[in-house]
Parts: structure tokens; C-alpha cells; sequence
């Protein structure tokens, strides 16, 4: 499977094969993961190695913006396998169609790895300013199960007992602190 | 003696090297010293989930333990003030000043040198790459748990100063689940002005602590934490919120602490909210034992709360 779409991506496969294929891939676990994984190596390359945090906002704004689209843009004539005597402009037109459906299927799939998370994090936190920075791409932690609730207001006298036991001020001095004033304004959603 | 054996044992063990090395663990010891000789002033960001907040920042160290001054730049104008080891945290929306005792990092026992050797027991430290942030150099140090007791962090230290200026608590997964990071550093020499507390706070309210050393077995009362890797820190009785009569019991593996706070149920009983709650790096477990409230305060994964919130026991005393 891995090999195939590994092929439908660098444009050797011919039309009929590659559509049964794409087909197969909305359907199975394993294909959905070798197309993910596949661009999500060729984005790195174009990125220089990095998956840039305008590259994830670019994949947000797709999500917004454009219908799921698993199929190609450029439909190959049908046929049988071509061997080398091959269309050249239609293997072109596959890696397009096939980077463009990435895009798609890449946000459908809900992929923001941890390092894009930390390389948007980097983007907001390396600027110089002193402005308020805008909201973070820190992964929330995922509860184990469902019952596990957000801490509530009341958590905050209890962690400000607790902090100053806490080793992490031998390595960050105060800073841990401001765990234990959460913003009235944001625990109950108002403006701030 | 013994710690520096057991120390030269670790380090001839070919499994430590790969574990921790010396290298890292050094520079562990060198943001410790970090906290008590740099004074500086700066601007953080502090992140979780999506929450986001900038702070002011701004140091004295000296060698009576310093003085440091938190100012939030977001939402309501919160400040913390810790003077030697007295916190103080002035809150305007509520018109409130909150008064704690804060342990004295000269004295905490966490980076001593057989500390840190035990830390390498439940963590493998090693160095990451250098990386800039905020216009300074720096190393990264990675502390990965060997248990799912424990949250991993990665740390990065200015090569210059040993400061750290980003830090990152972060999952089994490898997400950074909190952040502290650093977009503006400049360490030198700072004025008392620039940490006096800018609310003048008449007529607030202030809720203060008044922790004192306490024995919770004499009580009745006994509590199991012993998680591996975590030790007793502390044990008092203190005031909180509206009881002055809270126990607290501290553990901690050199990284992360837990306290396991014992307040009576009062006379008008609000329903009690058992059970798990989590947010950022942060994990509380509460239950109720013998008509007290048990509320399990960790900088872990909820796991571990949990477990030690489970071994709380009530005998009545004879």
C-alpha cells in the first residue's frame, strides 16, 4: 500500500489504477496513514526540513475555506499501464492534484504534529514586542476519559499553597507563580 | 561522603552515561545558580492550553535571597511579589492580597549534588541543541521520566548566564502541555523601584497562610504517598480560604511536587466535587474521608494523583 501511494505521488501510476486507488484510500486506516505520512515528509522537504507554523496556518485556512477533496483535479484519459511512454504534463498534473488534495486530506485528518505545535509557539514567542501575544498553539492535554474536569476557580488557592514547594523555582525563580492567579475574566469566558 | 559514592557508583554505571549525562546534569546545577546571582529584567509568555499571558518580570538577586516582582500584562493587573521568602500576591479584581511562605531556594534541597544524582534514577537528562530566543543563546536540556508518574520537560539555559529562558512541561506524547517562554532578557543591575508593588491595596483584603510545622499521624491521619521516586518535603497545618486548620503534606521527586491538602468539612457543607480535574500541567484529585475534605495537588500526570489520594486513612486517635 505504502509503495502504491508512494507511486500515485510521483506520478507512475496510470489513470484507472490510481482512482481505484484513491478510492481504497478514503476507505482504509493504512492508506489514510501512508498518504499522511508521504506529505507530510514531502511538506517538511519543501519547508526546509520544518513544518513552518505559516505552513499549519495555511492548512487551517484551507480546512475554513475548501470542501474535502480526496479525488484529482486533472482526471489522467483511461487506460491501460503505460509503461514509460507516459503523458508528461498528465504525470506533472497528478503531483499537483495529488499536493492539493494533500492539503485537504491533511487538515481533514486533524494532523498538527507536536512540532508544528512548537514551531508556532516559537513564531508567537520569538517576537521582540511586549504586546500581549495572541492565543497559543500549545497543546491542551487530553484528558484520559471524559470525567476529568478543567480545574475550577477554587484550584488557585490550593496551588498557590502549593507552589512554594514546587523545585521547579530552583530552576525558574517566580515565574511558575502565575499559574496560581488565573484571570477571573477567563475562568468565566467574559471579555478580557 | 556516602553521596559522593553513591555518585562516582552512578557514574561508572555505562547505563548512567546514556541516562544522564554529566554534561546535563551540570547544567542542571547551573540554572539553579542561575536563580540566586542573576537580577535581570524581562518579559515571559506563559502558555497552556489556550491560555496565554505575558508578565513582566524583574529580579534582585542578593544574598539574602532576593526579591522578585511578577506583573500580568494581560487581563486584570495581577502582581506577585516574593521578598526573601514571603510571596505576596496582590489581586485587584477580587481586592485581595494573599500572603504565603515561600520555600527558600537557597535552602531547597532539590539541586543538591546527590539530588541531582537521584533525579537521574526517574528521569534521563541529556542535552538537546543550542537554539536563540530572545536575542540569547541557548543549550536545551532534556528530562525525559522513566514512569508515567512523571511529566517530561525541556529546558533551555542562556549559555551566557545559565538563566533559563524556556521552559517546557510536556506529556507521553511529546506535546508541550505548558510553557514558559522568555521574548524579552536583559540580566543586570535593577532598582528597588522596579519591584516595589504598584497597588497601594487600602482597605483590601488579606488572606495570610501562617503555615506551621505540624505531625498528621498524631491527628490520626496517614497518608501513603510514597510514589516511587517521591519523598516527604514538608507537613503543616496553615490557613486556607476559610479554615484555619488545613493540613498539608508535601512529597516530591526533585521536580515535581504533590501536596495533599486535609481541610474539616464545615457546618454548611457545599456539595463536594469528587474526583479528577486537569488543566495544563496541573492534576487535582478530591475525595472525601472521614467527613474531611482530601484535595490532591500535582504537578503530574493524574495518575499519580490519584494513587496518593487513595492511601489517605482516618484512625481516631485514642
Amino acid at each position: 500500500m505504502k509503495a502504491k501511494v508512494s507511486a500515485l505521488m510521483d506520478g507512475e501510476m496510470d489513470g484507472r489504477e490510481a482512482a481505484d486507488l484513491i478510492a481504497r484510500l478514503s476507505k482504509e486506516e493504512e492508506g489514510l496513514e501512508a498518504w499522511r505520512t508521504y506529505h507530510l515528509i514531502r511538506a517538511a522537504l519543501h519547508d526546509d526540513g520544518r513544518l513552518s507554523g505559516s505552513l499549519t496556518g495555511r492548512i487551517s485556512a484551507r480546512l475554513e475555506s475548501e470542501p474535502i477533496v480526496i479525488a484529482p483535479v486533472i482526471a489522467m484519459p483511461g487506460g491501460m499501464s503505460a509503461g514509460p511512454a507516459r503523458n508528461r504534463h498528465s504525470t506533472i498534473a497528478w503531483s499537483v492534484a495529488a499536493s492539493a488534495a494533500a492539503v485537504s486530506l491533511v487538515a481533514w485528518l486533524g494532523v498538527i504534529t507536536p512540532r508544528a505545535n512548537e514551531v508556532a509557539t516559537e513564531a508567537l514567542a520569538s517576537s521582540k514586542s511586549d504586546r500581549p501575544v495572541p492565543e497559543a498553539q500549545v497543546a491542551a492535554a487530553s484528558p484520559a476519559s471524559p470525567s476529568i474536569r478543567p480545574l475550577s476557580e477554587e484550584a488557585d488557592d490550593y496551588l498557590l499553597a502549593h507552589q512554594g514547594y514546587s523545585p521547579r523555582s530552583s530552576l525558574q525563580g517566580m515565574a511558575p507563580y502565575v499559574r496560581t492567579v488565573a484571570d477571573q475574566a477567563v475562568r468565566t469566558g467574559g471579555a478580557r | 561522603m556516602r553521596g559522593f559514592a553513591a555518585a562516582c557508583l552512578l557514574s561508572l554505571t555505562g547505563a548512567c552515561w546514556a541516562d544522564a549525562s554529566p554534561e546535563a546534569l551540570d547544567w542542571l546545577r547551573r540554572i539553579h545558580a542561575a536563580t540566586q546571582k542573576v537580577s535581570y529584567t524581562g518579559v515571559f509568555v506563559y502558555q497552556q492550553g489556550e491560555r496565554s499571558e505575558a508578565s513582566r518580570i524583574a529580579r534582585i538577586a542578593d544574598s539574602r535571597g532576593g526579591i522578585e516582582k511578577i506583573q500580568l500584562m494581560d487581563g486584570s493587573p495581577r502582581e506577585i511579589i516574593r521578598e526573601r521568602d514571603l510571596v505576596k500576591c496582590y489581586l485587584p479584581e477580587q481586592r485581595m492580597v494573599k500572603i504565603e511562605k515561600s520555600g527558600d531556594a537557597r535552602n531547597f534541597p532539590a539541586l543538591l549534588p546527590e539530588q541531582v544524582a537521584k533525579l537521574a534514577l526517574y528521569y534521563d537528562v541529556t542535552l538537546g541543541s543550542t537554539k536563540r530566543i530572545a536575542g540569547h543563546e541557548c543549550q536545551q536540556v532534556i528530562l525525559s521520566p522513566k514512569d508515567e508518574l512523571r511529566y517530561g520537560y525541556r529546558l533551555w539555559a542562556d549559555t551566557q548566564s545559565g538563566m533559563l529562558l524556556k521552559a517546557q512541561t510536556v506529556d507521553r506524547k511529546g506535546s508541550a502541555i505548558e510553557q514558559f517562554t522568555f521574548t524579552q532578557f536583559s540580566p543586570g543591575n535593577v532598582t528597588r523601584d522596579q519591584v516595589r508593588p504598584s497597588h497601594a491595596a487600602r482597605n483590601w483584603r488579606v488572606a495570610d497562610a501562617s503555615a506551621r510545622n505540624t505531625n498528621l499521624s498524631e491527628a490520626g491521619w496517614t497518608v501513603d504517598g510514597a510514589l516511587p521516586g517521591f519523598s516527604k518535603l514538608a507537613e503543616v497545618t496553615r490557613r486556607l480560604r476559610d479554615s484555619n486548620a488545613v493540613s498539608q503534606i508535601v512529597y516530591s521527586d526533585g521536580l515535581a511536587a504533590v501536596s495533599v491538602f486535609i481541610e474539616p468539612l464545615g457546618a454548611r457543607r457545599e456539595a463536594l466535587q469528587a474526583g479528577l480535574s486537569s488543566t495544563g500541567a496541573i492534576s487535582i484529585y478530591t475525595r472525601e474521608v472521614a467527613n474531611h475534605r482530601v484535595t490532591v495537588v500535582g504537578e503530574t500526570p493524574v495518575i499519580s494523583v490519584e494513587r496518593i489520594g487513595e492511601t489517605v486513612r482516618f484512625r481516631q486517635p485514642r
